[in-house]
Protein backbone atom coordinates (compact mmCIF):
# COMPACT_ATOMS: atom_id res chain seq x y z
CA UNK A 1 0.00 0.00 0.00
CA UNK A 2 1.48 3.30 -1.03
CA UNK A 3 1.18 6.15 1.37
CA UNK A 4 1.19 9.77 0.37
CA UNK A 5 3.17 12.17 2.51
CA UNK A 6 2.25 15.78 3.05
CA UNK A 7 3.73 18.68 4.96
CA UNK A 8 1.46 21.34 6.34
CA UNK A 9 2.49 24.57 7.99
CA UNK A 10 4.27 27.87 7.58
CA UNK A 11 5.85 28.43 4.24
CA UNK A 12 9.36 29.04 5.58
CA UNK A 13 9.66 25.65 7.16
CA UNK A 14 7.62 23.71 4.72
CA UNK A 15 9.74 24.58 1.69
CA UNK A 16 12.42 22.33 3.09
CA UNK A 17 10.07 19.38 2.84
CA UNK A 18 9.41 20.29 -0.72
CA UNK A 19 13.04 19.66 -1.62
CA UNK A 20 12.65 16.15 -0.24
CA UNK A 21 9.83 15.43 -2.64
CA UNK A 22 7.04 15.74 -0.14
CA UNK A 23 3.85 17.48 -1.17
CA UNK A 24 3.59 20.74 0.69
CA UNK A 25 0.64 22.83 1.69
CA UNK A 26 1.53 26.16 3.12
CA UNK A 27 -0.81 27.86 5.48
CA UNK A 28 -0.88 31.06 7.39
CA UNK A 29 -0.84 30.73 11.14
CA UNK A 30 -2.84 33.89 11.79
CA UNK A 31 -5.70 33.71 14.21
CA UNK A 32 -8.30 34.78 11.65
CA UNK A 33 -7.21 32.14 9.15
CA UNK A 34 -7.80 29.16 11.39
CA UNK A 35 -11.00 28.00 9.78
CA UNK A 36 -9.21 28.17 6.46
CA UNK A 37 -6.39 26.01 7.78
CA UNK A 38 -8.92 23.61 9.21
CA UNK A 39 -10.61 23.25 5.85
CA UNK A 40 -7.27 22.66 4.23
CA UNK A 41 -6.29 19.95 6.67
CA UNK A 42 -9.61 18.20 6.14
CA UNK A 43 -9.05 18.39 2.43
CA UNK A 44 -5.56 16.94 2.73
CA UNK A 45 -6.87 14.05 4.78
CA UNK A 46 -9.72 13.37 2.39
CA UNK A 47 -7.24 13.26 -0.47
CA UNK A 48 -5.74 10.24 1.22
CA UNK A 49 -2.49 11.49 2.66
CA UNK A 50 -1.28 8.95 5.17
CA UNK A 51 1.48 10.89 6.89
CA UNK A 52 1.15 14.57 7.57
CA UNK A 53 3.99 16.61 9.00
CA UNK A 54 2.64 19.62 10.77
CA UNK A 55 4.32 22.47 12.54
CA UNK A 56 3.73 22.93 16.22
CA UNK A 57 2.17 26.37 15.96
CA UNK A 58 -0.46 25.23 13.49
CA UNK A 59 -1.13 21.97 15.30
CA UNK A 60 -1.84 23.68 18.59
CA UNK A 61 -4.36 25.91 16.85
CA UNK A 62 -6.09 22.99 15.17
CA UNK A 63 -6.02 20.97 18.36
CA UNK A 64 -9.52 19.54 18.21
CA UNK A 65 -9.07 18.32 14.66
CA UNK A 66 -5.68 16.80 15.39
CA UNK A 67 -7.15 14.97 18.36
CA UNK A 68 -9.95 13.67 16.21
CA UNK A 69 -7.49 12.18 13.73
CA UNK A 70 -5.30 10.79 16.50
CA UNK A 71 -7.65 7.89 17.15
CA UNK A 72 -7.83 6.79 13.55
CA UNK A 73 -5.34 4.56 11.79
CA UNK A 74 -4.90 7.08 9.04
CA UNK A 75 -3.51 9.73 8.84
CA UNK A 76 -0.65 9.85 11.29
CA UNK A 77 0.05 13.43 12.08
CA UNK A 78 3.60 14.18 13.14
CA UNK A 79 4.10 17.45 14.88
CA UNK A 80 7.45 19.07 14.21
CA UNK A 81 8.87 22.03 16.06
CA UNK A 82 8.58 25.32 14.26
CA UNK A 83 10.52 28.50 14.37
CA UNK A 84 10.24 30.76 17.36
CA UNK A 85 8.71 29.91 20.67
CA UNK A 86 8.22 26.27 21.55
CA UNK A 87 4.96 25.06 22.96
CA UNK A 88 5.76 21.36 23.34
CA UNK A 89 2.54 20.40 21.66
CA UNK A 90 3.72 16.91 20.72
CA UNK A 91 4.78 16.05 24.24
CA UNK A 92 1.48 17.28 25.60
CA UNK A 93 -0.31 15.16 23.05
CA UNK A 94 1.71 12.11 24.06
CA UNK A 95 0.97 12.73 27.70
CA UNK A 96 -2.71 12.99 26.94
CA UNK A 97 -2.64 9.62 25.21
CA UNK A 98 -0.90 8.09 28.20
CA UNK A 99 -3.37 9.54 30.68
CA UNK A 100 -6.15 8.14 28.57
CA UNK A 101 -4.59 4.70 28.48
CA UNK A 102 -3.29 4.30 31.99
CA UNK A 103 -5.59 6.62 33.86
CA UNK A 104 -2.64 8.40 35.46
CA UNK A 105 0.09 10.72 34.32
CA UNK A 106 3.16 8.51 34.26
CA UNK A 107 5.37 11.05 32.58
CA UNK A 108 4.89 13.62 35.31
CA UNK A 109 5.67 11.02 37.91
CA UNK A 110 8.90 10.13 36.18
CA UNK A 111 9.91 13.74 36.03
CA UNK A 112 9.28 14.22 39.71
CA UNK A 113 11.37 11.20 40.51
CA UNK A 114 14.30 12.43 38.47
CA UNK A 115 14.19 15.85 40.04
CA UNK B 1 -27.17 -5.73 41.64
CA UNK B 2 -29.90 -8.28 41.68
CA UNK B 3 -31.32 -8.98 38.27
CA UNK B 4 -35.03 -9.41 37.84
CA UNK B 5 -35.28 -13.14 37.16
CA UNK B 6 -37.53 -16.09 37.76
CA UNK B 7 -36.14 -18.32 40.45
CA UNK B 8 -36.13 -21.49 38.43
CA UNK B 9 -33.62 -24.23 37.88
CA UNK B 10 -33.41 -23.38 34.20
CA UNK B 11 -32.54 -19.78 34.94
CA UNK B 12 -29.92 -20.99 37.39
CA UNK B 13 -28.28 -23.15 34.76
CA UNK B 14 -28.32 -20.32 32.26
CA UNK B 15 -26.77 -17.91 34.75
CA UNK B 16 -24.09 -20.36 35.73
CA UNK B 17 -23.08 -20.68 32.09
CA UNK B 18 -22.98 -16.91 31.76
CA UNK B 19 -20.88 -16.57 34.87
CA UNK B 20 -18.39 -19.06 33.53
CA UNK B 21 -18.15 -17.21 30.28
CA UNK B 22 -17.77 -13.88 32.02
CA UNK B 23 -15.01 -15.21 34.22
CA UNK B 24 -13.16 -16.61 31.26
CA UNK B 25 -13.54 -13.37 29.33
CA UNK B 26 -12.41 -11.40 32.33
CA UNK B 27 -9.26 -13.42 32.68
CA UNK B 28 -8.46 -13.10 28.99
CA UNK B 29 -9.11 -9.38 28.93
CA UNK B 30 -7.02 -8.88 32.02
CA UNK B 31 -4.13 -10.68 30.36
CA UNK B 32 -4.61 -8.55 27.29
CA UNK B 33 -4.61 -5.42 29.40
CA UNK B 34 -1.40 -6.36 31.16
CA UNK B 35 0.38 -7.21 27.96
CA UNK B 36 -0.86 -4.06 26.28
CA UNK B 37 0.39 -2.04 29.19
CA UNK B 38 3.82 -3.61 28.90
CA UNK B 39 3.99 -2.90 25.18
CA UNK B 40 2.67 0.60 25.64
CA UNK B 41 5.22 1.50 28.28
CA UNK B 42 8.05 0.26 26.07
CA UNK B 43 6.66 2.20 23.11
CA UNK B 44 6.28 5.35 25.19
CA UNK B 45 9.89 5.22 26.27
CA UNK B 46 10.98 4.80 22.69
CA UNK B 47 8.82 7.66 21.45
CA UNK B 48 10.06 9.94 24.18
CA UNK B 49 13.74 9.49 23.42
CA UNK B 50 13.10 9.59 19.68
CA UNK B 51 11.08 12.76 19.93
CA UNK B 52 13.61 14.62 22.02
CA UNK B 53 16.49 13.71 19.74
CA UNK B 54 14.46 14.60 16.67
CA UNK B 55 13.42 17.95 18.02
CA UNK B 56 17.00 18.86 18.77
CA UNK B 57 18.21 17.78 15.35
CA UNK B 58 15.35 19.42 13.55
CA UNK B 59 15.94 22.70 15.29
CA UNK B 60 19.54 22.84 14.12
CA UNK B 61 18.65 21.82 10.58
CA UNK B 62 15.91 24.38 10.46
CA UNK B 63 18.22 27.09 11.67
CA UNK B 64 20.72 26.23 8.96
CA UNK B 65 18.02 26.20 6.35
CA UNK B 66 16.53 29.51 7.38
CA UNK B 67 19.92 31.14 7.52
CA UNK B 68 20.78 29.85 4.07
CA UNK B 69 17.45 31.05 2.81
CA UNK B 70 18.01 34.46 4.30
CA UNK B 71 21.44 34.60 2.72
CA UNK B 72 20.13 33.82 -0.73
CA UNK B 73 16.85 35.63 -0.62
CA UNK B 74 13.43 33.99 -0.49
CA UNK B 75 12.75 34.28 -4.21
CA UNK B 76 15.92 32.53 -5.27
CA UNK B 77 15.35 29.75 -2.77
CA UNK B 78 11.81 29.30 -3.91
CA UNK B 79 12.92 29.10 -7.48
CA UNK B 80 15.68 26.59 -6.88
CA UNK B 81 13.47 24.33 -4.87
CA UNK B 82 10.61 24.51 -7.29
CA UNK B 83 11.52 21.43 -9.27
CA UNK B 84 12.26 18.51 -7.07
CA UNK B 85 14.58 15.80 -8.26
CA UNK B 86 13.84 13.59 -5.36
CA UNK B 87 10.87 11.29 -5.31
CA UNK B 88 9.78 9.92 -2.04
CA UNK B 89 7.43 7.06 -1.81
CA UNK B 90 6.42 5.48 1.39
CA UNK B 91 4.83 2.11 1.47
CA UNK B 92 2.91 1.11 4.49
CA UNK B 93 1.83 -2.15 5.95
CA UNK B 94 0.21 -3.16 9.19
CA UNK B 95 1.63 -4.93 12.16
CA UNK B 96 -0.58 -6.57 14.70
CA UNK B 97 0.27 -5.94 18.35
CA UNK B 98 -2.37 -7.76 20.40
CA UNK B 99 -5.19 -6.92 18.01
CA UNK B 100 -4.07 -3.33 17.57
CA UNK B 101 -3.17 -2.71 13.97
CA UNK B 102 -0.26 -0.34 13.95
CA UNK B 103 1.25 1.03 10.76
CA UNK B 104 4.73 0.24 9.52
CA UNK B 105 6.25 2.65 7.05
CA UNK B 106 9.09 1.88 4.74
CA UNK B 107 10.66 4.52 2.60
CA UNK B 108 11.82 4.22 -0.96
CA UNK B 109 13.66 7.13 -2.41
CA UNK B 110 15.08 8.03 -5.75
CA UNK B 111 17.11 11.02 -6.85
CA UNK B 112 19.21 13.42 -4.89
CA UNK B 113 17.76 15.90 -2.51
CA UNK B 114 19.60 18.80 -4.14
CA UNK B 115 17.39 19.78 -7.03
CA UNK B 116 19.62 22.57 -8.22
CA UNK B 117 23.00 23.12 -9.77
CA UNK B 118 25.73 24.27 -7.47
CA UNK B 119 25.91 27.67 -9.03
CA UNK B 120 24.17 30.50 -7.22
CA UNK B 121 23.45 28.33 -4.23
CA UNK B 122 25.06 28.72 -0.89
CA UNK B 123 26.91 25.88 0.74
CA UNK B 124 24.81 26.15 3.85
CA UNK B 125 21.77 25.20 1.86
CA UNK B 126 23.49 22.04 0.63
CA UNK B 127 24.40 21.08 4.14
CA UNK B 128 20.94 21.80 5.50
CA UNK B 129 19.24 19.78 2.81
CA UNK B 130 21.53 16.76 2.98
CA UNK B 131 21.14 16.74 6.74
CA UNK B 132 17.42 16.90 6.30
CA UNK B 133 17.52 14.00 3.88
CA UNK B 134 19.17 11.78 6.46
CA UNK B 135 16.76 13.05 9.03
CA UNK B 136 13.66 11.96 7.09
CA UNK B 137 14.05 8.33 8.12
CA UNK B 138 13.89 9.34 11.75
CA UNK B 139 10.79 11.37 11.08
CA UNK B 140 9.03 8.43 9.45
CA UNK B 141 10.07 6.25 12.33
CA UNK B 142 8.61 8.76 14.72
CA UNK B 143 5.39 8.92 12.71
CA UNK B 144 5.07 5.17 12.99
CA UNK B 145 5.83 5.03 16.69
CA UNK B 146 3.64 7.92 17.70
CA UNK B 147 0.72 6.50 15.81
CA UNK B 148 1.17 3.12 17.47
CA UNK B 149 1.23 4.73 20.89
CA UNK B 150 -1.94 6.61 20.14
CA UNK B 151 -3.74 3.58 18.78
CA UNK B 152 -2.57 1.44 21.65
CA UNK B 153 -3.75 4.05 24.11
CA UNK B 154 -7.23 3.93 22.65
CA UNK B 155 -7.29 0.14 22.74
CA UNK B 156 -5.91 0.17 26.25
CA UNK B 157 -8.68 2.42 27.46
CA UNK B 158 -11.31 0.21 25.90
CA UNK B 159 -9.83 -2.94 27.40
CA UNK B 160 -9.49 -1.35 30.78
CA UNK B 161 -13.12 -0.33 30.79
CA UNK B 162 -14.19 -3.78 29.68
CA UNK B 163 -12.17 -5.44 32.42
CA UNK B 164 -13.59 -3.10 35.02
CA UNK B 165 -17.14 -3.52 33.78
CA UNK B 166 -16.80 -7.29 34.01
CA UNK B 167 -15.05 -7.24 37.34
CA UNK B 168 -17.18 -4.75 39.20
CA UNK B 169 -20.52 -4.94 37.45
CA UNK B 170 -21.33 -8.04 35.49
CA UNK B 171 -19.65 -10.76 37.54
CA UNK B 172 -20.88 -9.57 40.98
CA UNK B 173 -24.35 -9.09 39.53
CA UNK B 174 -24.52 -12.61 38.17
CA UNK B 175 -23.06 -14.17 41.31
CA UNK B 176 -25.59 -12.36 43.43
CA UNK B 177 -28.45 -13.50 41.25
CA UNK B 178 -27.19 -17.07 41.34
CA UNK B 179 -27.04 -16.91 45.11
CA UNK B 180 -30.55 -15.52 45.23
CA UNK B 181 -31.90 -18.30 43.02
CA UNK B 182 -30.18 -21.10 44.97
CA UNK B 183 -31.49 -19.69 48.25
CA UNK B 184 -34.96 -19.41 46.82
CA UNK B 185 -34.85 -22.98 45.50
CA UNK B 186 -33.60 -24.29 48.83
CA UNK B 187 -36.32 -22.39 50.61
CA UNK B 188 -38.92 -23.92 48.31
CA UNK B 189 -37.46 -27.34 49.00
CA UNK B 190 -37.69 -26.81 52.73
CA UNK B 191 -41.23 -25.53 52.62
CA UNK B 192 -42.11 -28.51 50.49
CA UNK B 193 -40.66 -30.93 53.05
CA UNK B 194 -42.46 -29.18 55.88
CA UNK B 195 -45.71 -29.32 53.96
CA UNK B 196 -45.25 -33.02 53.34
CA UNK B 197 -44.51 -33.66 57.01
CA UNK B 198 -47.58 -31.69 57.98
CA UNK B 199 -49.75 -33.63 55.53
CA UNK B 200 -48.35 -36.88 56.84
CA UNK B 201 -49.16 -35.82 60.39
CA UNK B 202 -52.72 -35.04 59.44
CA UNK B 203 -53.07 -38.36 57.63
CA UNK B 204 -51.62 -40.27 60.59
CA UNK B 205 -53.91 -38.63 63.16
CA UNK B 206 -57.01 -39.79 61.30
Amino acid sequence: MDIKVAAFGEKDIISMFKAAGIDTFSVNGDIDKISEAEEKLKQIVSEGYGIIFMTETIASKLDSLVREYANETQPSIVVIPGLGKRNNYAVKNLRRAIIKAVGADIMAEERNRSE
Amino acid sequence: MLANVNATRMELLRLKKRLNLALRGHKLLKDKRDELMRQLLAAIDEVKTLRFSIEMKFQSILEKFVLAKAGMGPCATEQSLLLTAKKISVSGSRRNIISVNVPVYTREVSGSILPYGYMNMSGEMDIALTDFDKFLDDLLNLAEKEKSVQLMAVEMEETRRRVNALEYKLIPGISETIKFITMKLEENERSNTVRLMKVKDIVRSH
